[in-house]
């Protein structure tokens, strides 16, 4: 384990987001990992400026539903950088689907592709984006296809419950029989 | 007239039968900038995982990509068993490098093959594929693919190495070891290979850190980064090897990086073979996976991958991110392009080692 980067991580990540900011626990190889969760969103442009100027990488951004059957809103993106082998992962929150993230590729170039895709996968809004424009999926499937679109595993597994049937009749009146589903 | 014309690349062409679309623009023969479109065979793998649970996983990933196979699953498991406090055997954790390093040579010697073909060099490409022939021989006779091995598992593997197996491969890798001496020395001295690669594709290593690039693309450009030995997992800690790097930053040093690597491969297999206790090499029963979130690296054959796990506490992930090398590369290719000349544009590309199946996850 590199304590130098581990203290380093910590001295900047604390002077921008306030003391105590970072978890910490080891795999059993004893590498570090350290743990932010934002209290704003205003704190990610803070722990991005601070993380570059300790010369920090960012590895990738993870976006994903709070709740994985989306029975209630919610969003989190887990930002993972790396400084000379410590991992620190800052996470932050979107209670609603009308919260919006700022972009940190002022910082961080290489945050331009790992943006648009949460952009694209999970139709997230992203503040600042140099260059807003679909990465994967084709023009003709629309932005939020892994956040909206019910899987089939899903459908076979859940066929019978009321939460499939909401999602199935989302926006629409839902029918009587599809009300009683446990 | 500006004089600046638009060649489409791509998809189907350019190093590798691969679908990726480059946009590039040029000036008479030389390329001004680039643009990439991905997406055109995108498979959602990262919400099949979502829907499968942890030890269908283990099969799922090691299917992101063929020369990487053994990485993505192995990966997959550490970050599983980072969360769950699993300790994996030891003569498991050595029986996983075996299987990640003899998947690196074959990896390595398929790029510079592939290289000395689009430099026109096609005996040296036949024979760099003939002398990989061998470890696929050694993937064969020990896991029985030649290239999904299936030998890790959560907390192990799902293969055993014995007498026997121990001396067919020790006299495979002396079979392999003068081969790869060989084709170093054409790497370094042939001039038609000096003349088309040194000096091409250059990546300076301000660019390099600015893109975030991994593996042998960032070792050739001054980043002695390498996850083997920045944060060891499995039994790295115990072996002998150095991280190959170079400071030139062009097409031919990445090449000799991934041939530095392969011979530093063989030699991390012999110390495996050598030192691996004896003992079991799985679990005796699966752990439940409890609810929170962990990360885990391992450094594959384009460089460091990356796994993160959320978990629910149910048997399948809340969610499963991974970020392949390949994906950190790509952009790069916008400054080792920049200025070079368009015969030399599937070159540059090969020498990022490009995995579409892994970016397109």
């Amino acid at each position: 384990m590199n304590e130098i980067a581990k203290q380093a991580l910590e001295s900047a990540l604390n002077k921008a987001l306030g003391p105590d900011s970072v978890y910490w626990n080891k795999d059993l190889n004893g590498n570090s990992f350290g743990w932010v969760r934002l209290a704003d969103n205003d704190g990610l442009s803070r722990a991005a400026a601070a993380l570059a100027g300790v010369s920090a990488r960012l590895m990738v951004i993870t976006a994903y539903r709070v709740d994985k059957y989306a029975t209630y809103p919610g969003r989190e993106i887990a930002y993972h950088f790396d400084l000379d082998g410590t991992v620190v992962t800052v996470t932050a929150s979107l209670p609603t689907d009308e919260d919006t993230i700022p972009s940190i590729t002022r910082w961080f170039q290489n945050a331009d592709w790992h943006e648009r895709e949460f952009m694209e996968l999970y139709d997230i809004k992203v503040t600042g984006h140099p260059n807003p424009v679909r990465l994967f999926l084709d023009t003709n499937v629309e932005q939020g296809a892994l956040d909206r679109l019910v899987p089939l595993s899903t459908m076979m597994n859940g066929a019978c419950t009321k939460t499939l049937w909401e999602k199935v009749y989302a926006g629409t009146e839902m029918p009587d029989w599809a009300k009683g589903a446990q | 007239m500006s004089g600046t014309y638009t060649l489409p690349i791509g998809p189907l062409h350019v190093a590798l039968e691969e679908p990726m679309y480059f946009d590039i623009k040029v000036r008479g023969e030389t390329v001004e900038s680039l643009g990439l479109s991905a997406g055109h065979v995108h498979r959602g793998m990262e919400s099949l995982a979502m829907q499968r649970n942890y030890l269908q996983n283990v099969v799922l990933t090691e299917r992101v990509c063929s020369l990487c196979s053994n990485s993505h699953p192995s990966t997959y498991c550490m970050a599983v068993e980072n969360l769950a406090g699993i300790l994996v055997p030891e003569r498991a954790q050595y029986l996983r490098v075996i299987a990640d390093e003899v998947k690196r040579i074959a990896s390595h010697l398929f790029n510079v093959g592939i290289m000395a073909h689009l430099i026109g060099f096609d005996s040296l490409f036949m024979h760099a594929m003939e002398v990989r022939e061998i470890m696929q021989d050694v993937k064969e006779g020990v896991y029985g693919n030649r290239m999904n091995l299936g030998a890790c598992t959560i907390g192990g593997v799902r293969y055993d190495i014995d007498a026997e197996m121990n001396a067919f491969i020790r006299g495979k890798l002396d079979e392999l070891k003068p081969h790869l001496e060989e084709i170093y020395g054409i790497y370094t001295t042939d001039p038609l290979i000096l003349k088309r690669t040194t000096g091409v594709g250059v990546l300076p290593e301000a660019d390099a850190r600015r893109y975030g690039v991994v593996g042998p693309v960032a070792r050739a450009s001054g980043i002695a980064y390498d996850v083997r030995k920045k944060t060891p997992y499995c039994t790295y800690k115990e072996l002998d090897f150095d991280v190959q790097w170079d400071t030139k930053g062009d097409v031919h040093s990445r090449a000799l990086v991934r041939l530095r690597e392969a011979v530093d491969s063989v030699s991390l297999i012999e110390q495996c073979l050598e030192q691996m206790p004896e003992g079991p090499t799985e679990l005796e029963q699966f752990v439940a996976i409890p609810e929170g979130e962990a990360v885990a690296r391992s450094e594959a054959p384009r460089g460091e991958l990356f796994y993160y796990l959320r978990s629910d506490g149910s048997d399948t992930p809340h969610r499963l991110k991974w970020r392949v090398p390949t994906y950190m590369n790509w952009e790069a290719l916008q400054t080792m392009m920049t200025g070079c000349q368009v015969a030399d544009i599937p070159l540059i590309v090969n020498s990022i080692d490009p995995c579409i199946s892994c970016t397109e996850r």
